[in-house]
């Protein structure tokens, strides 16, 4: 019975995965050619109408162009389009598209996609999902000729209103339903790279497009693979498998520097870290938010919190110096609009200072060097952070030890993403960790400082950063979205978050660098964006991957170039099926002949 | 990882009631299944309902410009403008469709999500329950045949070792060390990346990519059986038909392999079938570990957007497979001990 059991699972063991291999997606041959780029998150869909999660809109940058697009230091350079012209109201913006303008699969590329790509969105609230704030603005979209596309805006807007949308071919949206379209295999693009097959949470492929305007790219193709950890995506990247990794922790990132045929690359990051402070959360109606601790109105108070903590030290410990010290919420990444505005004076580290400043502000001190507040209880702040983040576990055991120097007693906790999330919308905090991604353009990040940005009582609605508020802002901000003149509009952008800095209600920590590493023995001439001291992935275009190319192609022989199946599995694989046959068969007829001698 | 102790499988065979015909004992067991598999759904629609956080239509918009307006027309979408027993109706009427619900993550039907990702889980676990089974088997019956040998320590030692290590974590090790030190096996997935490989080729890139996370699942997993088989056969062991067997002058192999073995299979194949729906919810971290493409990473998904159709599905169906197997543990135990049979 034993034997048959054996036997029989021997058996299965075979036949399972000869059984599965046929449901196994297809893949496309790669070429040897072909960039392998490590990808930690899963990816949501790859229909550029729906697409929301960094990875998946990361990818379908090098699908799709849009009419203008973001240059190799973020500087806004032709797309799709060849020149733009604004009225001198900023209302009416005109793009020419040149004749020469094809698809992937060959086809022309008209201002007739772009209309049908803008009116879709606009028209259907399913294709809104990633993309609807881009057009709200638009009022209409019109191509007199094929050459020329007319855009009206509802109001005027300094921002480039053809950026950042992904112009999709007619000639194939236009035969299928948007909204459920997969997008994933065969698919026809305008920009240097097409999705040629998808393998959920496996992989993605894409073909080079020989018909990018911009010429084709060195490289045939870049697979994504999946991985769950960066950890694994390490490991991936010292065996060959993987070419690129990004994302990666001060430790891996050092763990990696130096190695043999790999370089790595600290990249200025476009994301802020900080600490909020809750100024006494109201929602969109003006009635008092959550439960943040009343004391925090008091802009003294938070005036002396951010005075008591370093950013210099928390940038050496926490991230080992890879980065920036913060200021305003505008990374430096993006010089046009980084620093204070002239006259402002960054705040520097004094605790001195900072206990001076409570001193004065009534907040006496007891016998243990703790404060009350004005109403005589003691002042007790609870602090927030991401328990998926292991740097704000760290940030809050440099900045507990500070506040209570200042007489502050702060309560840690470290909560899930949606705790975070839902708490911080709802006013439920008195301090806690955020920070944002920003873009080129700072429209979107100076909106969500406005007054109408605060949410509904029940969280929905629209989004606020910091749930301040000051109508002054609020000018600034109307200025600069109209301001067509790029240099008198960066002094309005620099005065409007320096007046978020002011308000104490958002302490911009540091801006981290994007760590990055490459098989520089294989691939070579990455872009960086900016080109001087940028990042290779994760850009506001396509420049990291479209102007690489391979190593010569002897040196990428040597050893497991593919990172495929290496050849010692192909004879031991057979010799294991060879042996586990003989066993069964040995199984059955030892079976068989006992069937006789027994009792 | 959930796994059954040897005396839980001894308890599940006790509950049979004595006297009842092979049709009642059906009737019984199936019903009992039913009524845990309702008691899933109706767990599963409203526990998720209760975590903090989960207004799908709030967490999907967050971050980024939406009005009210946008968020009520999402939430109808989802359905979730109705009161939640209207909810619940329809869940529990598209259920009988084979209808899981949408996901809001993936914008893809579940159901097809949980079927795209079951292949992979099911290739991964079941190569490893029958290693585990067939390794814990054998090496448990020798070691109780020769008990208290250095053998018999030496194997069950290991096997309780291994059973107490954290399975991420000795998969954390194996992969630092066969896939980043020594190079022999991939840092994960289940082929190579843009592989074109077909036929025997593409079973043996898969199989390479298979050894390291199926030998985490079997290190953990298999101790179970071994001492399950142990202690069934040393009980075995004392009875009088194995004296009588050697009486007739059988050997002492034969009297091992046809005699002893065959009765002490018995009480480890209840245990096999269930522990087997336990496998395929336990490889969620082995899965993570390697970036096996199964339905572990996608409930590890499902729970940090969160997505609320998604997770649902994937309890469901784990919960299913669990409870099916039960099922098929006491109907195939049934079938087996003539004991229960004659009753």
């Amino acid at each position: 019975m034993l034997r048959r059991l054996v036997g029989a699972g021997a058996a299965l063991a075979l036949a399972l995965p000869l059984g599965l291999s046929v449901a196994a997606p297809p893949t496309a041959s790669a070429a040897e050619g072909d960039l392998k780029v490590a990808l930690t998150s899963d990816i949501d869909t790859l229909n550029p109408f729906l697409a929301i999660l960094a990875s998946s809109t990361g990818i379908l940058r090098f699908q799709y162009e849009s009419l203008v697009q973001y240059g190799k230091d973020n500087e806004v350079v032709p797309g799709l389009a060849s020149e733009w012209e604004t009225s001198p109201d900023g209302k009416t913006w005109t793009f020419t598209i040149p004749e020469d303008r094809k698809w992937s699969d060959g086809e022309p590329l008209t201002a007739e996609d772009a209309v049908w790509t803008f009116d879709a969105v606009k028209g259907q609230e399913a294709l809104q999902q990633a993309n609807g704030g881009l057009v709200t603005n638009v009022a209409e979209v019109a191509a007199p000729d094929p050459q020329t596309l007319v855009m009206t805006l509802n109001s005027a807007q300094a921002a480039n209103p053809g950026a950042e949308l992904p112009i999709v071919p007619e000639h194939v949206w236009a035969d299928v339903d948007a909204a459920t379209y997969a997008n994933d295999t065969d698919t026809v693009g305008s920009g240097p790279f097409v999705i040629t097959s998808y393998a959920q949470s496996q992989s993605v492929e894409l073909k080079a497009n020989p018909n990018f305007w911009r010429g084709a790219p060195s490289i045939s193709g870049i697979t994504y693979v999946s991985y769950k950890s960066t950890d694994a995506a390490v490991q991936a990247l010292r065996t060959s498998e993987v070419d690129v990794v990004s994302g990666l922790t001060p430790a891996q990132f050092q763990s990696l520097d130096g190695q043999d045929g790999i370089t790595t690359n600290s990249g200025a990051g476009r994301r802020y870290q900080a600490m909020a402070i809750n100024p006494g959360a109201v929602d969109a109606e003006g009635k008092p938010l959550g439960n943040g601790n009343p004391a925090l109105k008091d802009k003294v108070l938070r005036e002396a919190i951010m005075t008591a903590i370093d950013n210099q030290t928390l940038l050496d410990r926490v991230l080992q110096g890879l980065g920036k010290p913060g200021q305003t919420e505008v990374p430096s990444v993006y010089p046009a609009y980084f620093g204070f505005a002239p006259g402002a004076t960054p705040r520097t580290f004094d605790p001195a200072k900072a206990n001076q400043m409570l001193d004065d502000a009534g907040y006496t001190k007891g016998a243990d060097g703790m404060r009350t507040d004005k109403s005589g209880k003691p002042l007790e702040l609870r602090l927030m952070g991401r328990n998926s983040d292991p740097t704000h576990q760290q940030l809050a055991e440099f900045i507990q030890p500070w506040l209570r120097d200042i007489g502050i007693a702060v309560e840690v906790s470290m909560v899930t993403p949606n705790q975070v999330n839902d708490d911080s919308t709802l006013g439920k905090y008195d301090l806690y960790f955020t920070g944002w991604g920003i873009g080129p353009d700072p429209d979107f990040q100076l909106s969500i400082n406005r007054c109408d940005s605060r949410p509904n009582a029940d969280g929905s609605g629209s989004t606020s950063e910091s749930n301040w508020c000051d109508p002054a802002f609020d000018e600034l901000y109307d200025a600069q979205h109209a301001e067509l003149d790029p240099t008198k509009r960066a002094e309005l952008v620099k005065q409007a978050f320096t007046m978020i800095h002011e308000a104490a209600v958002n302490d911009v920590l540091y801006y981290a660098d994007s760590l990055e590493a490459y098989r520089s023995d294989k691939f070579t001439n990455f872009t960086q964006q900016p080109q001087e001291g940028g990042v290779i992935t994760g850009q506001n275009g396509y420049w990291g991957f479209y102007d690489a190319t391979p190593v010569g192609a002897g040196d990428a022989v040597s050893g497991n170039p593919a990172g495929g199946t290496p050849g010692w599995v192909l004879p031991v694989g057979i010799a294991v099926v060879v042996v586990a046959a003989v066993g069964v068969v040995l199984g059955l007829r030892r079976r068989s002949t006992s069937a006789a001698d027994r009792e | 990882m959930t796994l059954l102790g040897a005396d839980e499988a001894l308890v599940a065979e006790q509950e049979v009631p004595a006297g009842s015909t092979l049709g009642r004992y059906l009737l019984l067991k199936a019903g009992g299944a039913l009524v845990s598999l309702a008691m899933v759904v109706v767990l599963g629609f409203f526990s998720f309902r209760i975590l903090p956080g989960s207004d799908p239509a709030i967490n999907l918009t967050r971050g980024r410009r939406v009005s009210a307006e946008e968020v009520d027309r999402l939430r109808v979408q989802f359905g979730l403008d109705q009161p939640l027993p209207v909810q619940f109706l329809r869940y529990v009427r598209d259920l009988f469709t084979g209808d899981l619900g949408y996901s809001y993550v993936y914008n893809q039907p579940v159901s097809g999500l949980i079927l795209d990702r079951l292949g992979p889980t099911l290739l991964l676990t079941g190569t490893a329950a029958v290693i585990s089974i067939v390794l814990g088997l054998w090496l448990g019956q020798r070691a109780a045949w020769k008990r208290g040998s250095w053998f018999d320590k030496v194997q069950t030692g290991l096997a309780l070792t291994f059973w107490s290590v954290p399975t991420f974590w000795l998969g954390l090790l194996l992969l630092l060390l066969f896939a980043g030190g020594l190079r022999l096996f991939p840092a994960g997935g289940m082929m190579s990346p843009g592989t074109d490989a077909t036929g025997i080729a593409l079973v043996l890139d898969v199989a390479w990519h298979m050894v390291l996370p199926v030998l985490t699942i079997v290190a953990v997993v298999y101790a179970q059986y071994l001492m399950v088989m142990r202690a069934s056969v040393l009980e075995e062991m004392t009875s009088d038909y194995l004296t009588t067997a050697r009486a007739k002058g059988l050997t002492e192999d034969r009297v091992r392999t046809r005699h002893a073995v065959p009765n002490a299979l018995l009480p480890t194949v209840t245990l096999v079938f269930l522990t087997l729906g336990g496998l395929v919810g336990g490889a969620v971290t082995v899965e993570t570990v390697f970036s096996w493409p199964g339905l572990g990473y996608l409930t590890f998904q499902g729970l940090s957007a969160p997505d609320l159709p998604l997770l649902q599905g994937t309890f469901v169906v784990f919960s299913s497979i669990v409870i099916v197997m039960n099922f098929v543990a006491d109907l195939v135990y049934r079938v087996l001990d003539p004991r229960l049979k004659a009753a």
